[in-house]
This record gives C-alpha cells, structure tokens and sequence, in this order.
C-alpha cells in the first residue's frame, strides 16, 4: 500500500452552506471513509504560504472541495501549490439530488446536508482510491 | 446611515478554534447583530488572482468598513489577510484566550461543538457584539 496521503482542502466558506456541505465532506472523509489515507489541512494557512504544509501537498495528492464557482480552494491551491490532483464542487452533488434540498441553517446543519455531504464524500472516497493507486 | 461591520472569521478546519470562530460569527451575524454586521468570506478574501476569479467585493468592502477579525489559533490568518489586502482591523478576537478561560469546556473535537461547544461560541460572540457596538459608538 502507498505511504502517500491524499490532503484534502475543503473551501471553508461560512457565508453559505455550500461551505458547509465542503466541510462537512471533508470530515466525513478524514474520520470514516478514507481514515488513514487522508489528511486535512487549513487552507487559510496554506494561502499564507506555511511552508511545510505547501511542501507535504507537493509531495501527496491533493483533493480540492468548492462551494462557489469562485472554487477558492482550487485557485488557493493553484497558486500557493501550483497542483491540484482532483476537484470536487458542492453544488453538482445539490444538482443530483433534487430530492435533497440542503437546508440554509449552517451552525448546525441540517439533515439534507448531511445526507449531500455523505454522498460527495462516498463519491471521493472512490477518487482517492484512484489516486492513491497511481503511486 | 451608519457603515456595517465586516466580520472575518479564520474558517480553519485543523483545529477547534477555526470550528469557535466561524460559530461564534454565525451567531454575531445571525442574532446578535443582525442589522450592524456582514461576514466576509475569509477564503474568498484570500484568494489568488481575485482580478480573475472575482471576490475583490471583499476586499473592497474591508476597505471602506471596519473590520473585526477571529483568530482560531496563533498563526493570525484573518488579521495578516486583512493587514494585506485592505488595512489594519478595528478589533481582533483570540479564540484561544477563551479556550484556556474555560477549562471546563470540553474542546476536544474540531467537528462536532457539542453543546458546551456552543456555549462558549455564544460567549465569544457576545464580545464581539460589544466590539461591534463600540465601533458603531465611534464611527
């Protein structure tokens, strides 16, 4: 089995809860589906250019999780890493889920949300698998 | 009419203080002082290349507003962003003061805030309420 991880930089917006849905995603991630094969890392303190964060994504895969089509966390990453191995949007998952409508409450979230986040992270968890076998 | 108070919260998932931070400015935006405040999207308002994938509103606003940041642990995030881009913030929250302020409080998980977690979140905000109403008082 590769020792590489896979980081996942979720967006971390708080104004909507498409953020949320990315945040919560992530965790779902790093704690149950892809324990032990991903990281989670700050992306505040990536855009501030904490170096030996930047150098542990350059050396792993890293995943991108957005929640705007301004996708920050994409463009964060192009610019303070230079490479994003996968990029998710927060939104598609809310497109495939009509039935799903996320509710706006952001702290807590709602049921639906969770249920989303649920489904963008089984769908990720299958694109880290992809990824780690590439090493 | 008097300018609202931009509130930017450090957003971070690393650590409990980022999970405090943006409950603390949900509760500021959404109860306390629903009518004097606005959050900007930390991430948002460091993002590379705004020119081209827009988010410079933020900026701007951070700008001709005053601002208060949240810091969710010592790095200071939020105030070096704002320092950056638009100018020195009218007030800066330290998560962490309160965290070591109320030992009782059971911080042990960045995901889920519990409802101690909340407790103390709804204890930051009240003080930044009280910043935002000494920024109003001054303007």
């Amino acid at each position: 089995m590769s020792e590489k991880k896979v980081f996942i930089i979720p967006c971390s917006g708080i104004g909507k809860v498409f953020g949320s849905i990315s945040r919560k995603t992530a965790y779902i991630l790093v704690n149950e589906l892809a324990k032990g094969k991903t990281a989670l890392e700050c992306l505040p303190l990536i855009v501030k250019g904490k170096k030996e964060i930047i150098q542990a994504l350059k050396e792993n895969k890293v995943i991108a999780i957005d929640g705007c089509p301004l996708k920050c966390s994409y463009n964060d990453l192009i610019e303070a890493v230079g490479k994003v191995d996968a990029q998710f949007m927060t939104t598609e998952i809310v497109k495939e889920n009509r039935d799903l409508k996320p509710e706006s409450s952001i702290i807590p979230i709602g049921e639906n949300t969770k249920a989303l986040s649920r489904k963008l992270a089984e769908k990720i968890a299958l694109k880290i698998d992809e990824l780690l076998e590439e090493n | 009419m008097k300018k609202k108070v931009g509130i930017i919260a450090c957003s971070g998932e690393s650590l409990i203080g980022g999970t405090l931070s943006r409950a603390a400015a949900r509760i500021v935006v959404e109860k306390l002082r629903p009518n004097q405040t606005i959050i900007l999207c930390q991430p948002l308002f460091m993002a590379g290349n705004l020119e081209k994938h827009g988010g410079q509103e933020e900026r701007d606003f951070a700008k001709n507003h005053p601002t208060i940041t949240i810091e969710g642990c010592e790095e200071e995030c939020a105030k070096i962003a704002v320092n950056r881009y638009s100018g020195t913030p009218k007030a800066t929250i330290y998560i962490q003061e309160y965290i070591d302020a109320h030992p009782e409080v059971k911080t042990n998980s960045r995901e889920k805030l519990g409802e101690e977690g909340i407790n103390l979140a709804e204890i930051i905000a009240e003080d930044i309420a009280k910043k935002v109403d000494e920024l109003y008082r001054t303007k």
